[in-house]
């Protein structure tokens, strides 16, 4: 790896992906200007996030920056092409743990898994790693477990 | 028993009927995690069957149990309630159930409660177990107990489907019961019982009414 990346963020015009990131020879901190190109309010935004993570002449310097970001990052665009306002979009990327996800659409549930995605790849352990264990157990019984506080309230449901 | 409510046109559920062919089903709320489960147990052995009308996606896996070779399909839901009306069709021919909640999200916990009782309406015994999934988000939750399914015996799991924690031994178990199962239908025996049950209680039921009108000609009697 060659740069690693500080901070990525959005520019709305001209609609564009901004990377802060650190050359790793030279130490030097850069901005650089991804230009946004072909997207409409109604582009695919997994798609447009794949095709710049890919893009040979940006991919080296997005590295270390998630799928799950850059699609955030096209949402966020996406979102103020049809009108709707940056804590619009920020306020959809929030995850309440309390709120009801059956209840979404499917734009709002994958805006939401998107955010959930951060940790998921954050701990994911992938098949090509050295140390992947395909049937890995772990045996967590014990003897004197804590009882759950989620089951303290109308126990008489379960 | 469920007549034509469990039918999909685009899938022959009659081979479930065969002896080599199981289906297991996943439920549990939006975004617990049931596909990315499924997806870490196959790897990615097979690609799966996409029925977004029927917000289904069909995973196709062959396991050995013992010394037979089984065909396993693993029917994974999806948790978004416009897609309630397709669930008589999950339940349909079922022979086991994974039932996923979100370890960092309780209101998904909280809801198992209601896919339980839907399964049971439809699979009053097909074996089952409470998958506690995300373990990785917050290794602590794994000192506590949870008791949702502890009366009705449910196996219980703690695992993770982005470290892979206990997720192919969750797997490997739950086929077992299937295929278990399959030899073994309790369902059966208990529509009997239930048949059983039922004939005696419509005994009981003339019975009390024998008694009723005895009664009644009791007080007849004393009236006169
Ligand atoms: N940290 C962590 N995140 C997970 C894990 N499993 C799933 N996730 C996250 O949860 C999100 C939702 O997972 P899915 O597998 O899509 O959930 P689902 O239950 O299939 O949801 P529906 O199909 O919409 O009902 C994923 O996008 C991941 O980001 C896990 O083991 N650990
Ligand atoms: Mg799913």
């Amino acid at each position: 790896m060659r740069f690693q990346a500080k901070r990525c963020g959005v520019q709305f015009s001209p609609p564009s992906i901004i990377l802060i990131y650190q050359q790793l020879d030279t130490n030097k901190v850069r901005k650089r200007i991804i230009p946004v190109r072909n997207f409409s309010k109604y582009s695919d935004y997994n798609m447009a996030a794949e095709r710049l993570k890919n893009h040979p002449r940006h991919k080296d310097y997005l590295e270390n920056v998630s799928q799950g970001q850059l699609e955030k990052l096209h949402i966020i665009l996406r979102d103020h092409l049809q009108g709707f306002s940056l804590e619009h979009s920020l306020a959809s990327f929030h995850l309440d743990t309390d709120e009801d996800l059956n209840k979404l659409g499917d734009d709002e549930l994958a805006r939401k898994k998107g955010q959930m995605d951060e940790l998921f790849e954050k701990n994911r352990k992938h098949k090509d790693d050295p140390d992947f264990v395909y049937d890995l157990e772990v045996d967590f019984s014990k003897p004197t477990a804590e009882r759950c506080s989620w089951d303290e309230e109308s126990e008489d449901d379960f | 028993m469920a007549g034509d409510v469990g039918s999909i046109p685009e899938l022959d559920q009659q081979k479930y009927d065969s002896d080599q062919q199981v289906k297991i089903i996943c439920l549990g709320d939006s975004a617990v995690g049931k596909s990315k489960l499924i997806e870490r147990f196959l790897l990615d052995e097979y690609r799966p069957q996409q029925l977004s009308t029927y917000a289904l996606t069909l995973y196709k896996h062959v396991a050995d149990v013992g010394n037979k070779t089984v065909a396993v399909d693993f029917w994974d839901t999806a948790g978004q309630e416009r897609f309630q009306s397709m669930h008589p069709s999950y339940y349909h021919k079922a022979h086991a159930c994974i039932m996923v909640f979100d370890v960092q999200r309780k209101i998904t916990y909280k809801n198992l409660a209601n896919w339980y009782k839907e399964l049971r309406e439809y699979r009053p015994e097909i074996p089952c177990c409470v998958v506690a999934n995300k373990i990785d988000a917050d290794l602590k939750v794994t000192q506590r107990s949870f008791n949702f399914g502890k009366k009705q015996g449910l196996p219980f799991y703690f695992v993770s489907a982005a470290d892979g924690t206990n997720v192919v031994k969750m797997f490997r178990d739950m086929i077992k019961r299937a295929v278990d199962y399959k030899q073994n239908p309790s369902d059966f025996m208990d529509e009997v019982l239930q048949e059983l049950e039922s004939f005696q209680l419509e005994k009981m039921e003339e019975n009390a009414e024998a008694e009723d009108e005895e009664q009644k000609s009791d007080q007849i009697l004393s009236l006169q």
